[in-house]
């Protein structure tokens, strides 16, 4: 067997590898029930802010923390508590992505991905 | 509807840019076929230059147009409209030519148009001149059509950038282009001011330059495979991707600065798509070069070489596709919104993939079968769907073709590989590179992954690819620096080991003597997990290693002539970009420990609860090792500046001044608020900082004076009180306006509502009823000011088992302080990872040169 199949199987072995580790391992979208059932796993809930709820924020006591009302994008509603200071533009947020785990009924939020109107968009509604 | 006889529109320039973009289709289309057909008869030759030339003047004339259209303010047009206005500055004219799609689709046509000419007259009157500009000019083809802008059937092909305002689909119904003399009421929209910086003027053409420039391997390795000529065209494409790992690497890392300087990534790299598909190219072209150095010291390495130098542009295309389909949707920051052009993106990767699988099969029974099968396949899917199936079909088909054609058609080496030889360890960097380049698709591929096969799995974190990526560059660094102390063909083990064992000692003794103490010692407060350690120590010794192996190679080998060490100057370079990542991540430190958190790390790892300070303007603070006092804010044009001294403990304990950084919130009109961090460099560190959250009116008007702040919440229930900034609120009592069981019968409404009795620091008493509504079991809070004193309650909230309630207090702006909320941050020794930047470039701009000089130098000898 030449040096060069070596590496060849190598390469393969490397790869499922790559695809089976990362399938098992990384996290998913989901809705908030499943996160309430899982709630060990990290996930990716989708959703839009809920601006009937008060949003709280007190960076005098931490400014690591900012909760809001979420509703995913089954209608259900979830108060979230992100642990990162409240993002700029918040309350323009389009539709908004939480990176998290959900405990007793609170989700928490590591990171979180805003879509914003106008960002990067050319599209319509610009024009004053 | 009536037709409106518009006054003051420049119709004839639009007119004359369409014609340059359709003459730039036309003249590209005809360069194809016509050097494809001078492949076998040579009197077409003229009329194919020709046709390319003509090609290359709409291109520039393409530009020309748009360019006086945007220097004159032509806002009738659509793309002049949405990228430029009469206030910007003139220098920034460049980035609004490239802001959008089609002016980037026309930057790389452009550099691809300008490689040709120089490629074409190099080519002259070689075998290789009319296969490999009949390459350039299919993909010139593609692109041109890109520019179209026309309608066949339900298919737009492209989109032109010349049309008017009010013949575009988002624009034509807006009212103002309903009057007669619209033209002079416009003005444009203007740049995206995020976008008005220095970078933005040559990081674009840098990097489509780099891209184009894939191009010239991928050419001639078709052309190679079109001609049946395996070996005879490396030795002239080799300076070419030399060439293209330079310039690539360097729009690379001017993306990389860009992103450390100006944007609140955090960092130099964020592992976001629109990155990853631009280093992907760039670790195949690497590979690819590798590669053609074995064939031509020592021959073989064909069906590599090959393999490589197609995938490298066949990548670039992929990239195109991901991040101007809008197919990455959420996972990526900044890549282009969809014109509707995925159809076609997707169209031009599978044809290029179809053509090189098309072409690597040299039976032509075999050839046409599978082209005929890949057409009837299409056909089908465009007729009945299965699109997936079809696709997943063709693609284990094509791969099988591909082993098929390695085993078929290209020579293979009747001897294996010396393990102690020069072109078995660099052919293993090659592959491992590719690997890399692999997973790295693979991981910025995940939805497209989803899409195909209707998963839901999240794109995976910056972690996630650097702990990936550890295994592999530490390999990397190795066979870098050893390599070269081997021999082509074969070398004395033993020679071999004597030759490194400088380096490695070296190494050694400076690797763990720096890196145990810098990871080790003290990990119980970092939580580095083993994996990462070990690979961390590993990483830095090899890649001191990789240094010290070329410095010794430059000096003992080359006996430290500069001409002759490109190879040598490129990998230290490459080295300390490792090396200066590697510490600069890896020992990055957060100087604003925010000390008030409770501990959110039992949520799990990915919980950081050290992240913010929050600065109150006038007090001064301890972060790091500095004293920090925020001034103040003050605003330039629509950036906000927040300035905060720093200073640092004298003699004495009495606080010296010692440098002020201000990190500014820009007030994007299109993009809303983007932070844009301010970073003090010091030779072995940098401080960054960025505002998090800052308010950013600067009005001490009434109408902001009397708005309201972040509400901050309360728990506790009847005889609690909340403290105001300027009274103390009681809970006086909590009533509900019938009970639970009233409730459940009638089934309508029930209102609770809580007294709250102010009362100021002059024993002024005021009141609030906020109410807690239940109506058909939805929650609607009510909320209620007290107008005197500028506090807004909500009564959110009742937690039953607790005896709790939930009231969330507002105080007017008019109440409290200016205060930020800053992140800041210490990079280490980030400055060799800049310094490995221009080492690199500097060590493969040498290499370029003397492939260029050996191969004058073979070619002089042969004429």
């Amino acid at each position: 067997m030449k040096k060069l199949h070596i590496v060849g199987l190598l390469i393969i072995a490397v790869a499922i590898g790559v695809i089976f580790i990362s399938l098992n391992n990384t996290s998913s979208y989901a809705d908030f029930s499943k996160a309430a059932n899982n709630p060990e796993d990290e996930f990716h809930v989708v959703g839009k802010l809920d601006k009937t709820q008060p949003q709280i924020y007190e960076p005098q006591i931490n400014p690591d923390e900012f909760s809001f009302t979420m509703t995913d994008n089954n209608g259900l509603a979830k108060r979230v508590v992100l642990h990162k200071s409240k993002p700029q533009d918040f309350e323009k947020s389009e539709q908004i992505v939480l990176i998290g785990k959900m405990k007793s009924d609170v989700f928490h939020a590591n990171d979180i991905l805003m879509k914003c109107p106008s960002k990067y968009n050319d599209g319509k509604n610009q024009l004053n | 509807m009536e037709t409106i006889k518009y006054i003051g529109e420049r119709i004839f320039i639009g007119q004359l840019g369409h014609f340059f973009v359709m003459l730039s289709f036309v003249a590209a289309l005809l360069s194809f076929g016509s050097f494809y057909l001078a492949c076998k008869k040579s009197d077409l030759f003229v009329f194919a230059r020709i046709a390319f030339k003509i090609h290359a003047v709409a291109v520039i004339g393409i530009i020309a147009v748009l360019f006086i259209m945007l220097f004159n303010h032509y806002f009738e047009y659509q793309y002049v409209f949405q990228h430029s206005n009469r206030e910007m500055d003139m220098k920034y004219i460049l980035s609004c030519f490239w802001e959008g799609q089609e002016g980037s689709f026309l930057l790389w046509t452009f550099w691809n148009v300008v490689l040709g000419l120089i490629l074409n007259k190099q080519l002259k009157q070689t075998e290789w001149e009319a296969p490999v500009l009949m390459i350039f000019s299919l993909v010139q083809v593609f692109l041109a059509s890109m520019l179209l802008g026309i309608y066949i059937g339900d298919y737009k092909i492209g989109s032109n950038p010349f049309l008017l305002l009010r013949e575009h689909q988002d624009f034509y119904n807006i009212p103002v282009l309903q009057s007669p003399d619209y033209v002079s009421k416009l003005s444009g929209r203007g740049l995206n001011p995020l976008l008005m910086n220095y970078w933005m003027t040559i990081h674009p053409p840098t990097l489509f330059l780099g891209f184009s420039s894939t191009l010239v391997p991928f050419a001639f390795a078709l052309a190679a495979l079109f001609n049946r000529n395996y070996q005879g065209w490396q030795k002239t494409a080799l300076p070419w991707t030399l060439f293209s790992i330079l310039v690539l690497g360097v729009g690379i890392l001017m993306g990389g600065a860009w992103a450390y300087e100006a944007l609140s990534f955090g960092g130099f790299w964020a592992w976001d798509p629109v990155e990853n598909s631009s280093l992907v190219p760039w670790l195949v072209i690497v590979a690819a070069g590798h590669t053609m150095i074995i064939n031509k010291n020592k021959g073989g390495s064909l069906f590599t070489t090959h393999f490589l130098a197609i995938t490298s542009f066949l990548l670039v295309l992929y990239s195109t596709f991901l991040t101007r389909s809008g197919v990455l949707g959420n996972a990526s920051v900044h890549s282009f919104t969809d014109l509707g052009m995925t159809g076609q993106l997707v169209l031009y990767v599978l044809t290029f993939i179809f053509l090189s699988v098309a072409l690597l099969l040299s039976d032509s029974l075999i050839r046409v079968t599978y082209v005929v099968i890949s057409i009837l396949l299409w056909f089908a899917a465009l007729l009945y769907g299965y699109k997936k199936l079809i696709l997943g079909v063709w693609s284990v088909s094509s791969l099988g073709l591909i082993v098929y054609a390695y085993y078929k058609y290209f020579p293979k080496e009747k001897e294996e590989e010396e393990l102690y030889s020069r072109e078995f360890w660099m052919f293993l960097g090659s592959i491992v590179f590719l690997l890399s380049a692999l997973i790295i698709t693979y991981f910025t591929s995940v939805p497209v992954i989803n899409k195909l096969f209707g998963l839901d799995k999240a794109p995976p974190k910056p972690y996630v690819y650097n702990e990936w990526m550890l295994p592999f560059t530490v390999l990397i660094m190795i066979l870098v620096a050893a390599a070269q102390f081997l021999k082509y063909k074969k070398t004395d083990a033993k020679t071999f080991y004597k030759r490194i064992s400088k380096a490695g000692a070296l190494s050694l003794v400076f690797g763990l003597a720096c890196s145990i103490p810098l990871y080790v010692i003290g990990n119980e407060e970092n939580n580095i997990s083993v994996y990462n350690l070990i690979f961390y120590i590993l990483l830095f010794t090899s890649a001191l290693f990789t240094v010290f192996a070329n410095f010794d190679y430059w000096f003992s080998v080359l006996k430290g002539k500069v001409g002759k060490a490109g190879a040598s100057i490129a990998h230290i370079g490459f080295a300390l970009i490792v090396l200066g990542a590697l510490i600069s991540t890896s020992k990055k430190t957060t100087l604003s420990k925010n000390t008030a958190a409770q501990k959110v790390s039992s949520l799990g790892t990915e919980f950081d609860d050290q992240k913010s300070i929050l600065l109150t303007q006038g007090d001064t603070l301890p972060m790091g090792p500095y004293l920090v006092t925020y001034k103040g804010k003050r605003k330039e044009g629509i950036n906000y500046y927040f300035d905060v001294d720093y200073f640092k403990p004298g003699a004495s304990d009495k606080p010296e001044y010692d440098f002020t950084l201000s990190p500014s919130v820009q007030d994007n009109p299109r993009m809303g608020r983007s932070p844009e961090p301010d970073t003090k460099h010091y030779l072995n560190r940098d401080i960054y900082t960025h505002v998090t959250y800052g308010v950013m009116e600067m009005d001490t008007s009434k109408a902001y004076l009397n708005a309201y702040s972040d509400a901050k919440n309360f728990i506790g229930h009847a005889g609690d009180t909340i403290i105001a900034s300027n009274a103390l609120v009681v809970i006086d009592s909590i009533k509900a306006d019938k009970t639970k069981a009233e409730y459940y019968k009638s089934d309508s409404e029930i209102v609770v509502t809580a007294v709250l009795k102010a009362i100021t620091s002059q024993s002024k008493v005021y009141y609030a009823y906020p109410q807690y509504i239940i109506k058909n079991n939805v929650v609607i809070p009510k909320e209620d000011v007290i107008n005197p004193l500028g506090l807004k309650f909500v009564f959110w909230k009742i937690n039953p088992q607790e005896g709790t309630v939930e009231i969330t207090l507002s105080e007017k702006n008019s109440n409290t302080k200016e205060f930020i909320v800053l992140e800041a941050y210490m990079f280490p020794y980030i400055n060799v990872l800049w310094i490995g930047c221009i080492l690199m470039a500097i060590g493969t701009g040498i290499a370029v040169r003397e492939r260029l000089r050996l191969l004058k130098a073979v070619n002089h000898q042969t004429h």
